[in-house]
């Protein structure tokens, strides 16, 4: 099959997933508990308000009608007014989205240069003390959640060295750069505010490595063993008879095919801390989309809620096929048999 | 070479980020205020009515009337007012010279607008004024009219929730495509995150899931104290771990009230963290569901009144907190001090038990008792319930509820928890707030009002008494309804609540020590002071 074949196929296979999650969705926020205009406007409001909100959101139609108006208007790109925020949910996610995206990417990095590293070097020293800390410690990150790594470092770094911020994603006073992407980094980068990106950092770092603890763990496990595993492989024995330098033969011509589970997972990791970072957002004040969809939960923003778990959807789904994409560059065996249709 | 060109870049990419983070800290000059809220926060005057949005609109905005410490209205935006023989028409005066943040005067216009846009919208506070304002008549450019449909006693008290918003600015910030014909949006998704007030501090950035900045108005007409903030930040975190750290970083003078006892304690520990308790006017109830068996008989409920340990609810569950005298909470005008009390006795709660329909016969109606899964502490409440009525014989079931789904069930009588644990607050500085929202029929089928008391007789005197211009003839008649309650006994009055905060000792708060009994209006930024000196010395500076 060649390539174009197959991404035209997952692709339509995405859409059918994401329309099934849509229903799904749909139908259990209509299910929870609590009138969902009664809660936005309070127990004081005049029926009649209450009614014309009802009416707005179609809340007394069927269901399907419901899901109808509701599709309709996602194709508009329309997700409806949040009761939350009392905007439309569509500006809620431009803010939010971002904010968490640029979370995780920065996560991502510390989990794929750490993790790695760490890994790298367990398994270069296997079975020696190196290694023995290695593992322990990511013992320890994989059975800690995030919040608490969160808290510690709040209270460590923030609190006691009073070495990094402990919320926000930029301190008073400094002046955000123009939204283009709404990550601030980059956004700072594209327009030259450097002293945006050097505060923007700095107010990541804390949340990004408590985010990324886990997945740190995980990959310095799954990059040692899958190392050590290609170490014991012929043309590794093959690279020694010929003198290459060890170093070489960890970095160069192993790191490659031993990435390829650890990239399988960073991808899902990237798309899981979209969804589960609320907590650290919680902690940090960072206004991310897992921490507004939380907040709409709470409050059955119907609209809101739908749209979150959706976006996170598309997301899921889109980086399940980059993660194939670059497997697929990093293992040339993979991307022959696609393209002789094995 | 390879090699060499590798680690130029990483030498560079390195450099790079140092200089970037060399930028990373900075610091105010400005008295700056810093307070956390439980957020969402809605600056709309027509739109926000919980705690954080009354406090925001405290400071945008400027109320036709101020309340004080000692439950009074006293002029502000109006100057003077008298009301017509009939009380269905009030005349007030208009402050001159008082300018919005747009630099343009404060006029009868804009006050006939905003109490029009308020009622059209029907949001926030607009429940205090529907179905008894009319309309509002411009006179002249300084004098307005008030138009009611029915006598309203506390009218005046009300009017501290209606906050004066510039006309011109809002009509110029409407969306077309709206629920409200020719007018569209109303200006609803401009005041989302902008202000349209004449109030001492003026929108400098919101945003909807994070903060509110406010810089200080330098035309503001009012009082600023000296040392006043020249700007305030309400951020929206009630995360007792970021509070903490905060607190002691110094980067935040005001905490919420939200966190636990514990927390407070260890706050107050700090070197140069304050505490302070006021009572904000609400009261804590058990709500009696008077639908259900055995609550239907008022024996039971009085027994129940008499098993309950208020001493321990107020000293250990709730600290600080002191037992309510009635059914609304002492400090708001109107209330009759020498009101009977419970205090625990089982003897008495047995006899009351003896004389009910359902004696000998209350193991066949366990009565289930809700409380509210986002407030832990009600659960100690629950359990100390719980075994108090079980030395009286009777028998609580104890169901943990989200709110939610506690404001679902609240709709109907045979949904409505028999017994559930409910804070109230009042929504004006006026006895006839309480009585209204707790035990008037027409809000049975709201959370504030779960007993489903459906009493024609207790409705008339409500009605009389809140259509009662005269202050005193119109508090006598709550007296009475006061005394009546306690009869009744349609809930368990258990306790007025204190709210606790923790702020820096170089904060000045003087209505921290001397509250006003309206919700927000403690908060008033304008009248706090912050000494920058004291603050450098304990940052060490």
């Amino acid at each position: 099959m060649k390539l174009s074949t197959w991404l035209i196929r997952r692709l339509i296979q995405a859409i059918g997933v994401l329309l099934g999650l849509s229903i799904l969705v749909f139908l259990i926020t209509r299910v929870m508990p609590g009138n969902p205009a009664r809660v936005a406007l309070g127990a004081r409001a005049p029926q009649e308000v209450v009614e014309e909100l009802e009416r707005r959101m179609h809340l007394n139609d069927p269901l399907y009608l419901q899901y109808y108006y509701w599709l309709s208007g996602v194709f508009h790109g329309d997700f409806g007014e949040s009761l939350f925020t009392r905007r439309p949910v569509l500006d809620d996610i431009k803010e939010y989205l971002p904010a968490t995206m640029e979370l995780a990417l920065m996560a991502l990095i510390f989990q794929a240069v750490l993790g790695v590293t760490l890994g790298g070097l367990a398994a270069g020293h296997e079975n020696r003390w190196v290694d023995h800390s290695v593992r322990l410690g990511a013992y320890l990150g994989i059975v800690t959640p995030s919040f608490v790594f969160a808290i510690v470092f709040v209270l460590l770094f923030g609190y006691a060295l009073r070495l990094f911020p402990t919320m926000g994603r930029l301190s008073a006073g400094v002046v955000a750069p123009r939204v283009i992407t709404g990550m601030t980094v980059i956004d700072g980068l594209i327009t030259g505010h450097f002293a945006a990106v050097g505060n923007a950092l700095w107010h990541l770092i804390l949340p990004a490595l408590s985010l990324a603890m886990a997945g740190i763990a995980q990959e310095s496990r799954i990059t040692r063993a899958s190392i050590v595993d290609n170490l014991r492989k012929d043309y590794v024995g093959l690279s020694r008879t010929f003198f290459i330098p060890e170093r070489k033969i960890l970095f160069k011509y192993l790191l490659k095919p031993s990435l390829i589970p650890t990239v399988s997972i960073m991808g899902l990791d990237f798309a899981c801390m979209l969804g589960h970072g609320f907590l650290v957002e919680l902690i940090f004040n960072w206004p991310g989309l897992s921490r507004y969809g939380m907040n709409t939960m709470l409050r059955k923003d119907l609209n809101a809620v739908t749209a979150v778990i959706l976006v996170l959807g598309v997301v899921f789904v889109t980086v399940n096929i980059i993660v194939d994409l670059v497997v697929a560059y990093l293992d040339p065996r993979i991307r022959m048999g696609t393209e002789r249709g094995t | 070479m390879k090699y060499n060109m590798k680690s130029g870049l990483i030498w560079i990419v390195s450099m790079f980020l140092l200089v970037c983070m060399s930028f990373a800290s900075f610091g105010d000059e400005k008295r700056v205020l810093t307070s956390t809220w439980s957020w969402p926060t809605y600056i709309d005057p027509a739109v926000g009515s919980d705690y954080s949005s009354s406090t925001a609109l405290c400071n945008l905005y400027d109320p036709l009337l101020m309340p004080t410490a000692e439950g009074a209205m006293e002029p502000w935006i109006a100057t003077d007012w008298s009301a017509s023989d009939d009380g269905l028409v009030y005349t007030f005066t208009i402050r001159q010279g008082v300018k919005f943040h747009d630099g343009t005067e404060l006029d009868a216009e804009d006050i006939a607008f905003t109490m029009e846009r308020l009622l059209t919208i029907g949001e926030g506070y607009a429940y205090l004024f529907r179905g008894k304002v009319e309309e509002v008549d411009v006179l002249d450019t300084y004098k307005v009219n008030f138009h009611l449909s029915e006598t309203f006693g506390p009218l005046l008290y009300a009017l501290s929730r209606l906050y004066i918003v510039n006309k011109d600015v809002v009509l110029d910030n409407i969306k077309p495509d709206g629920a409200y014909g020719d007018l569209g949006d109303y200006g609803k998704a401009f005041l989302l995150s902008h202000d349209a007030g004449s109030g001492p501090y003026m929108v400098q950035d919101f945003s909807s899931a994070e903060h509110l900045y406010a810089d200080l108005f330098s035309e503001y007409w009012g009082y600023v104290a000296p040392g006043a903030p020249e700007e305030i930040k309400m951020i929206g975190t009630t995360e007792a771990i970021t509070i903490r750290t905060m607190m002691g970083k110094r980067e935040l003078d005001i905490s919420d009230q939200w966190q636990t006892d514990e927390a407070f304690e260890a706050l107050g520990r700090m070197e140069g963290i304050n505490l302070l308790s006021f009572f904000d006017g609400s009261a804590m109830y058990l709500m009696m569901n008077h639908t259900k068996p055995p609550l239907d008989d008022v024996y039971v409920r009085r027994a129940l009144s008499w098993a309950m340990d208020y001493e321990a609810v107020a000293q250990d569950a709730f600290p600080g907190s002191i037992q309510a005298i009635g059914p609304f909470p002492q400090l708001l005008p109107g209330h009759k001090g020498d009101v009977f009390q419970y205090h625990q006795d089982f003897d008495r709660a047995r006899e009351e038990l003896a004389k009910s329909k359902y004696a000998g016969q209350l193991d066949a109606y366990p009565i289930e008792y809700h409380w509210v899964s986002e407030v832990p502490d009600f659960e100690k409440l629950a359990l100390l319930f719980q075994a108090n009525c079980d030395e009286i014989g009777v028998n609580i079931e104890i169901v943990k509820t989200p709110w939610l789904k506690m404001i679902d069930q609240a709709a109907l009588p045979e949904s409505t928890p028999a017994i559930a644990s409910i804070i109230v607050a009042p929504h004006y500085a006026e006895a006839g707030s309480m009585i209204e929202t707790r035990y008037h029929s027409s809000n049975a089928g709201t959370w504030e009002q779960m007993e489903w008391l459906r009493d024609p007789e207790i409705d008339a005197l409500i009605d009389d008494a809140l259509a009662t211009v005269d202050t005193e003839e119109r508090f006598g008649k709550y007296h009475t309804l006061q005394e009546m309650l306690v009869e009744m006994v349609p809930s368990v009055f258990l306790i007025e609540k204190v709210e606790k905060h923790a702020y820096q000792s170089y904060i000045s708060w003087p209505a921290g020590e001397n509250p006003i009994p309206v919700m927000g209006y403690t908060f008033q930024f304008r009248l706090m002071e912050v000494d920058t000196e004291k603050k450098a010395a304990l940052l060490g500076q």
